[in-house]
């Protein structure tokens, strides 16, 4: 059924429909909406769930990890400085190989305070072993945690589903929302490889001598190295079933493309249109969308460019001292690669900052009109302000 | 395709079926986590050393019947004292400091109440008979409490009472309004149950004590102060005596009064002829040498006066009445202070201004009162005698124990009944283990180092084990108690005439008695929260019988129980190496 939704809604009804048994949660500007409509499905019966009001985003996931250590499909969300504050659990929960599903809804980190959409959040988590998301709009959001379970408890590794702020977690768009009888046929429930249970008490986590460890720390690579092709298997299903799927990275326009624009997250959505206009002008524009964060999809990315290519990255987020963090993944998949395209780097609507067509149009001139990239990112729509204090 | 890809991603995690009982975690600590249960401060101030947590814990469970026993252990008038009691334990409070006070004077009368209309028995705490006989002289508040301990205690009593019933100042001295007849009647009652025998119209004269000598192992001298203080001045002899009129009041005579009636004195005895004249019709005006702040009448009673309408007027003495038309001249002195008194109050002299004349129609003296004097404990000089908190022990052919207003520096009920306890002690003390240890076992039984006496630890009964560290709200863990206002029942308006003497002072119903019971935060006492067990991440603290059980094998010393307990029961020590 077609309802008009805004994007963290369409997480809530997408965790509704998975048939969540625990959810815990601290509530965080701009995620509040997501859990609120939760524990109100949870208090009103809707959900047949288990609501943990918590007292930190630490403790959240700290309670999230022990419902899944005891076989409960699990559901967490939150934002920012909250994520920051759960970043030492979220080792964890990949270390003890919990399928935990959680909403990351991209805010900026303060200081300065800052609540508006910037995705330096959820890529400072990407060492942490979880699977990393990023939605373009409100049914891909749905779309995406519904799959996002089937995916965390296939490989047993959590799944981050990365929205952003306002942009799309707070904006009305038509969702499709499925039949809970269609979920319930493309997501069995949970059962578990391990938990605790204590019939047949054992100790998890425990000490890990150095002779073992890195075959442990091996053993979740190799899991990762499972995702791609179990998400083109569930995705493949979830087609079948709902007659929608988005691929790990998206190609647009690619094949004879002169000037591929390289953007994530609701950027994608302006960018198609931008794309659309300039081929409409005869302009040789392209759009390669990366859904899939952690795993890097190397293979995919590899296989998309050929070397006469010119790549423009927008990243809505930077890593000081470095530069913009989809190009700097990028540039590392492509090295190797016998021949390379050029990557141009920009950063763009850090913050919150609207990345209108016309900055996106600026950025596809710029590439264009250039033949070699510059050494470092090129910051785009800059203000000019005293930089004094 | 899900089953299949399912089977075949690595899973390789730390898990083992190794117990980790072997990890005896407790070899890290360096602190030791304990239950000790502590004082309440409530109790540390209530002249009977009443039990208050523990009798606020059991009734916020609803268990009327062992709150009501928890009282009688140490105070054998609960219903009494819920009318009567300036309730010093709600200013201890540490409730206070979060919201209000717990109401512990209307719990008392609930549960006082609930004692008698359920016809509970104290029985159950008499010890057998150890054969010996006491005397008992006076039945007022003193003699009573001392007759039930002593039975308590396996003695045989027989209370001598000089007026026609039993009670003495409850009886006669306050006025029905405070204290209702059928409470009194039904505690006394419950006294006379205990096996106390109560001789009435037995006026027991100095030749009769060596009679009673002669038949009794021990004997009480509780007779109080049953005769007003003279003011010596001219005229005198047409002021009314106040305790006089409280004692018609109670055998019914109720005079329709007008006019103005000055009443000399700042005690509670001039507050309770003010209360009761102002009932009567008249306009009482109490006249006080000192200030107000100095009276010694309990301010509640002195604030219940002044709302009422009697008035007040401070530092001014009577020198002289006059008759004149059918009227009485008060001629008044005014007095101002020069500095204070050994006791803190003011120390007052005439001032310079001349008398003043006063027209009023009745005046009531209730300055003070003085014993009967049949023996006076300082006439006893030369026997060996022990000044003791609230009773003076001496020792003649048999131990003469004087107690109530005759020793205690403060004239309450309450600190009469702790008199009246604490001789019971000190006979049978006397009689188990002889003169010399009289003050070390009272002194070992007094609540948290204070002056109150408790029974239930002078018996060494499982409460006797607590710390005499008095609880303050910083060892209280007010996370677990949220603001809960404290709810009374509405006081009833004043009535008039003899309407007024028979009114039933309101009292809590039992789900508001519970509730204001569930507001006390136990003061160091456990409540059975079970928060160490719950909390302990070492699985170390279990439930045994009769509370909880560290495992020292696996306790760690995090101290997580006791930050965790609220009533500051649990405490931390450091290892000894």
């Amino acid at each position: 059924m077609i309802r008009i939704l805004e994007g963290n809604h369409a997480v809530s009804e997408a965790v509704r429909l998975a048939r969540v048994q625990v959810i815990s949660a601290y509530p965080i500007t701009p995620q509040t909406h997501i859990v609120e409509t939760l524990s109100e499905y949870c208090a009103d019966g809707k959900m047949n769930a288990r609501f943990l009001c918590v007292e930190s985003e630490h403790s959240a996931m700290g309670a999230a990890i022990a419902a899944a250590m005891g076989g409960a499909r699990t559901f967490t969300a939150t934002s920012s400085h909250g994520l920051a504050y759960m970043h030492e659990l979220l080792h964890w929960s990949t270390g003890a190989r919990l399928p935990i599903v959680m909403a990351e809804v991209n805010r900026a980190m303060g200081p300065g305070w800052n609540i508006w959409t910037d995705q330096t959040d959820s890529l400072s988590q990407r060492d942490t072993g979880w699977i990393q998301l990023y939605c373009e709009d409100g049914q891909e959001v749905l779309d995406t945690t519904v799959s996002a379970f089937r995916l965390a408890e296939t490989v047993n590794l959590p799944v981050m589903i990365v929205l952003d702020a306002f942009y799309l977690s707070h904006t009305f768009e038509p969702v499709d929302v499925p039949e809970q009888g269609s979920v319930d046929r493309f997501l069995p429930p949970f059962s578990p490889r391990f938990a605790m249970d204590t019939e047949n008490p054992a100790n998890f986590g425990e000490l890990v001598p150095p002779g073992l460890y890195m075959e442990m720390r091996r053993n979740i690579q190799l899991a990762m190295e499972s995702v791609p092709g179990c998400f083109s298997a569930i995705e493949e299903e979830f087609f079948f079933q709902f007659g929608r799927r988005y691929g790990p990275v998206e190609c647009w326009m690619c094949d004879d493309a002169e000037v591929i624009m390289v953007v994530s997250g609701t950027i994608t959505g302006t960018c198609r249109q931008v794309v659309g206009d300039l081929r409409g002008r005869g302009e040789k524009a392209g759009l390669m969308k990366i859904k899939m964060f952690r795993p890097f999809p190397a293979r995919e990315i590899r296989n998309a460019f050929n070397p006469n290519q010119k790549l423009a990255v927008v990243d809505r987020n930077f890593s000081f001292g470095a530069g913009g963090i989809f190009a700097q993944e990028l540039k590392a998949v492509l090295y190797q690669a016998p021949d390379r395209p050029r990557v141009f780097e920009y950063i763009a609507g850090l913050g919150g900052r609207d990345v209108t067509p016309k900055t996106l149009e600026t950025i596809y001139r710029m590439t264009k009109e250039q033949d070699t990239p510059k050494m470092e990112s090129v910051w785009i729509d800059l203000n000019v302000v005293d930089e004094g204090i | 395709m899900y089953e299949q890809a399912m089977s075949k991603i690595p899973l390789l995690i730390s898990r083992s079926k190794i117990s980790t009982e072997g990890h005896k975690t407790g070899e890290w600590r360096f602190v030791t986590p304990s239950f000790k249960e502590k004082t309440a401060p409530c109790r540390a101030t209530c002249p009977v050393g009443e039990d208050i947590p523990r009798i606020g814990m059991i009734a916020s469970r609803g268990l009327i019947k062992e709150a009501w026993e928890t009282i009688m252990a140490e105070n054998p008038f609960p219903c009494v004292c819920g009318h009567v009691c300036f309730h010093p334990c709600e200013t201890a409070c540490n409730r206070a400091f979060l919201d209000e006070s717990v109401a512990v004077h209307h719990l008392e009368r609930m549960i006082g109440e609930a004692g008698i209309s359920e016809g509970f028995s104290a029985s159950v705490l008499k010890t057998p008979s150890n054969g010996k006989r006491v005397a008992v002289v006076g039945s007022g508040p003193s003699g009573l409490s001392a007759a039930y301990f002593l039975s308590m205690l396996g003695f045989s009593c027989d209370l001598f009472e000089s007026k026609d019933q039993p009670g003495g100042i409850l009886r006669w001295g306050i006025p029905a309004y405070r204290l209702p007849e059928w409470v009194l009647q039904n505690e006394i009652l419950r006294v006379e149950h205990m096996g106390v025998r109560i001789h009435c119209n037995t006026r027991i004269t100095p030749e009769r004590i060596g009679e009673i000598m002669d038949n009794y192992s021990a004997l009480f001298m509780g007779y109080g102060h049953g005769r007003s203080v003279t003011m010596g001045i001219p005229g005198e002899e047409m002021a009314a005596d106040g305790l006089d009129f409280l004692l018609e009041i109670r055998r019914g005579n109720l005079p329709a009064m007008d006019g103005i009636a000055a009443v000399i004195g700042g005690g509670n005895a001039a507050i309770d002829v003010s209360r009761s004249l102002i009932r009567l019709g008249a306009k009482p005006l109490i006249i006080y040498r000192r200030s107000l702040a100095d009276m010694p009448a309990f301010s509640k009673e002195v604030n219940a006066a002044l709302d009422e309408g009697v008035q007040i007027m401070e530092t001014a003495v009577p020198v002289r009445i006059e008759e004149e038309d059918g009227n009485l001249m008060l001629r008044l002195q005014k007095m101002r202070a020069i500095g204070k008194d050994p006791e803190g109050r003011s120390r007052v002299v005439p001032d310079d201004s001349a008398p003043i004349n006063l027209c009023v129609q009745h005046v009531f003296t209730a300055i003070g009162a003085q014993s009967d004097g049949i023996l006076n404990p300082k006439e006893e000089g030369n026997d060996r005698a022990i000044p003791l908190s609230h009773s003076m022990f001496t020792l003649s052919k048999i131990p003469v124990i004087y107690g109530g207003d005759l020793t205690n520096a403060k004239r309450s009920v309450s600190d009469a009944i702790a008199s009246g306890k604490q001789a019971a002690m000190a006979i049978d003390t006397y009689f188990h283990h002889g003169f010399d240890a009289i003050r070390e076992r009272l002194n070992v039984s007094r609540v948290g180092d204070r002056d109150p006496l408790s029974m239930a630890i002078y018996l060494e009964t499982d409460r006797a084990s607590r710390s005499p560290k008095v609880i303050s709200y910083s060892d209280i863990n007010t996370d677990y108690f949220s603001n809960t206002p404290r709810h009374i029942p509405q006081t009833i308006p004043m009535l008039r005439g003899e309407l007024s003497f028979m009114v039933k002072e309101p009292v809590f119903s039992l789900k508001e008695g519970v509730g204001e019971a569930s507001r006390c935060f136990h003061c160091g006492i456990c409540n059975d929260c079970d928060n160490c067990r719950i909390f302990c991440p070492d699985i170390s603290v279990s439930c045994v019988e009769n509370g909880r059980r560290i495992n020292l094998d696996y306790c760690k010393g995090c101290g997580i129980c006791v930050a965790e307990c609220p009533s500051g029961v649990m405490e931390l020590e450091e290892e000894q190496p």
